[in-house]
């Protein structure tokens, strides 16, 4: 009897370690996937670069003086001493060979290339890549004949008639500006009305049957399914943004106006949360003193909560970061370089969703983008917990 | 005698429950009165009464008058705020704001509108001065208030009530929650405030209610028992319940 009792026991104690254990590897899992998948892409200019490819077909500015110019210590690609450029041979992401600028000396004519249609320069950046020169003389320097025979060719003293120099894409500075927007805007409108709401439950209402059901409600919409509220969000914030000439269709203040009633009722449930664990003693001693309770919300109550507003605060831009289902609906998926409120655009999370629905999905630069969205949302958890263990200080007084 | 608080046919009920009842009694201006009785008797329901802070609670019935000098402060013309800056009140446990030494004591005048930095200046020294907490806190006025010990922290409290210059000061166990010298200095001080103000006090301590009371007013089971000047009531009660509870054979 005793020993069945014994077996019993360990197995149920194992059950837990081994529940623990998979939930553990679980996310040791997603984090390997997307840190292997995605972390040979991430690098500055990936952040600060377009999305789409630009291809130029610029000519060199003959107001320029050529000099000779010192090959750059430890230089392992091609140069060329006239023009102070160095190229090498790279692959592109299908796979295709690529003639790409690994160094530009400073005072080199192609730092201010001349487009050839539109009247503007063009500057040849590192990382950029160079499709075709041709000269004056009618030969040509041609990606397939590699890095080498370019220099040689750029060397041999030629005028150059046309260099098509192309800018590659694949960059997300438009929808880490679009998320940036996006909570901005969203941020402006959930705080205030939540944090009043809030406000306005804990501490003013009184018990009725009209404040029990907005509660209801509230507990009630914190589980619908964002998509749903994406589906609302077309029916009513895109025709109203219309109505108001703030954006023709798709645009980001639908997009802010769609999270802010997603996030409200979080909001408001984290903020009464924080309110409610401000000691009543605090209350009473203003109360007390002749203040009136609009005073003693503002002066006590709410310096108390702070830590705790500023936790809802992240947890909401976490939330921002985080959603797609109901973003695609408002702002669209397609991806955009120049970002403007009243227009659609992608956040950092449709930009995922973007990439993977094209064909061929490009896997890479969507983990690169997921390696960021988890990197930021650990900042913010890091802060979140930080913050709580200062509110902690201050309620344990 | 001039009263200060006259009660008449008091009842307190919380929902159901009857917490005071059948309470009939005067409150003396410029001295101490003791209020006493064991745990859940209803003396601390009677204190929060005066000041209406069982307002607060949504649960809370009151019927019957409640008279400060000549107007029933359960009158629908009473206002509320202007009571509670004739009645202060000090709480239990030490409750100063997490705010500086400064602040905490100016924040009741400031509340009233008062802006002027000198002003409120002198408030808070003449206030610290009478709840003698400012010689050791002169120095170190925008400290927090939570830097201080317990005792100071309840001299503070009772600096916060002064500061809104009130003529009744309730006090509900204001020393539990200290050690025998904290409490020592705070008796010390109330004899000193009796000199300016009506003091209402409810205590655990006989000693405490003997110690520093000019009259006493026995609670139990919801009802007053009796009530008289603090030497007759300790010395010669009149009720059988007043005399076990005081020579300790109950409560």
């Amino acid at each position: 009897m005793h020993n069945k009792r014994k077996i019993q026991d360990n197995l149920l104690k194992s059950l837990t370690i081994g529940a623990a254990l998979m939930t553990a590897s679980a996310l040791f899992i997603v984090f390997y996937f997307v840190f292997t998948s995605g972390f040979s892409l991430l690098s500055f200019d990936l952040l600060v670069s377009d999305y789409k490819t630009e291809q130029y077909n610029t000519t060199l500015d003959d107001t320029i003086e050529t000099t000779m110019f010192e090959e750059p210590e430890g230089n392992e690609a091609f140069f060329s001493q006239i023009y102070g450029i160095s190229l090498k041979d790279a692959e592109n992401k299908d796979a295709e060979a690529i003639i790409v600028i690994d160094y530009i000396a400073p005072e080199s004519p192609f730092n201010t290339l001349k487009s050839i249609n539109e009247n503007e320069t063009v500057n040849a950046s590192e990382g950029g890549v160079i499709t075709r020169i041709s000269f004056e003389n009618t030969s040509t320097a041609l990606t397939r004949e590699g890095a080498e025979s370019m220099i040689n060719k750029l060397d041999g003293g030629h005028t150059i008639r046309e260099i098509i120099f192309v800018e590659p894409g694949g960059g997300i500075r438009g929808s880490i500006i679009a998320t940036l927007y996006l909570i901005g805007l969203t941020l402006v409108m959930a705080l205030p009305l939540g944090i009043f709401s809030a406000i306005y439950l804990n501490e003013f209402a009184k018990d009725t049957r009209l404040t029990r059901t907005i509660r209801s409600f509230i507990d009630t919409l914190t589980g619908i399914p964002s998509i749903v509220y994406g589906l609302m969000a077309v029916s009513v914030f895109i025709p109203l943004t219309a109505r108001f000439n703030m954006a023709s269709g798709l645009s980001i203040y639908a997009g802010a106006m769609t999270m802010t009633v997603i996030l409200l009722p979080v909001l408001i449930r984290t903020t009464e949360e924080s309110l409610a664990s401000v000691p009543n003693d605090y209350r009473e001693a203003s109360l007390a003193l002749g203040a009136n309770d609009v005073q003693t919300t503002f002066k006590v109550v709410l310096p108390n909560a702070i830590a705790g507003l500023l936790t809802a605060t992240f947890l909401s831009i976490g939330r921002i970061i985080g959603e797609s289902a109901a973003l695609i609906f408002v702002m669209g998926t397609a991806v955009r370089d120049s970002v403007y409120p009243s227009q659609g655009a992608t956040t950092l999370a449709v930009h995922i969703w973007t990439l993977m629905s094209t064909e061929p999905a490009n896997v890479e630069l969507a983990s690169t983008i997921a390696l960021i969205i988890l990197t930021i949302v650990l900042i913010l958890n890091t802060t979140v917990k930080l913050l709580a263990k200062k509110f902690d200080k201050l309620g344990n007084r | 005698m001039d009263t200060a608080f006259k009660i008449e046919n008091l009842k307190v009920a919380y929902g159901e429950t009857v917490a005071l009842k059948n309470i009939n009694l005067e409150l003396y201006p410029k001295s101490i009165t003791a209020l006493i009785g064991p745990s859940g008797c209803g003396k601390s329901t009677f204190l929060r009464t005066l000041n209406r802070m069982n307002d607060l609670i949504s649960i809370c019935s009151i019927s019957g008058e409640v008279y400060y000098h000549e107007n029933n402060i359960y009158d629908k013309q009473c206002d509320v705020i202007e009571l509670r800056k004739q009645v202060g009140m000090v709480f239990q446990k030490p409750n100063p704001f997490p705010m500086s030494i400064f602040d905490n004591v100016a924040y009741g005048p400031k509340r009233q509108g008062v802006k002027d930095k000198e002003t409120l200046k002198q408030i808070v020294e003449k206030a610290l001065k009478q709840s003698a907490l400012y010689e050791e806190v002169s120095d170190r006025m925008d400290a927090s208030a939570l830097s201080l010990s317990g005792g100071q922290q309840q001299r503070l409290c009772i600096a916060r009530a002064l500061a809104m210059e009130p003529e009744v000061i309730l006090m509900d166990e204001p020393t539990s929650a200290l050690d025998p010298i904290a409490t020592q200095k705070i008796e010390t001080l109330l004899d000193d405030l009796k000199k300016e103000y009506t003091i209402i006090i409810v205590t655990h301590s006989m000693h405490q209610a003997a110690r520093i009371s000019d009259y006493t007013a026995f609670f139990y089971m919801g009802e007053l028992i009796e009530t008289s000047d603090t030497n007759t009531l300790f010395s010669l009660p009149k009720k059988k319940q007043t005399e076990d509870y005081i020579t300790g054979r109950f409560g």
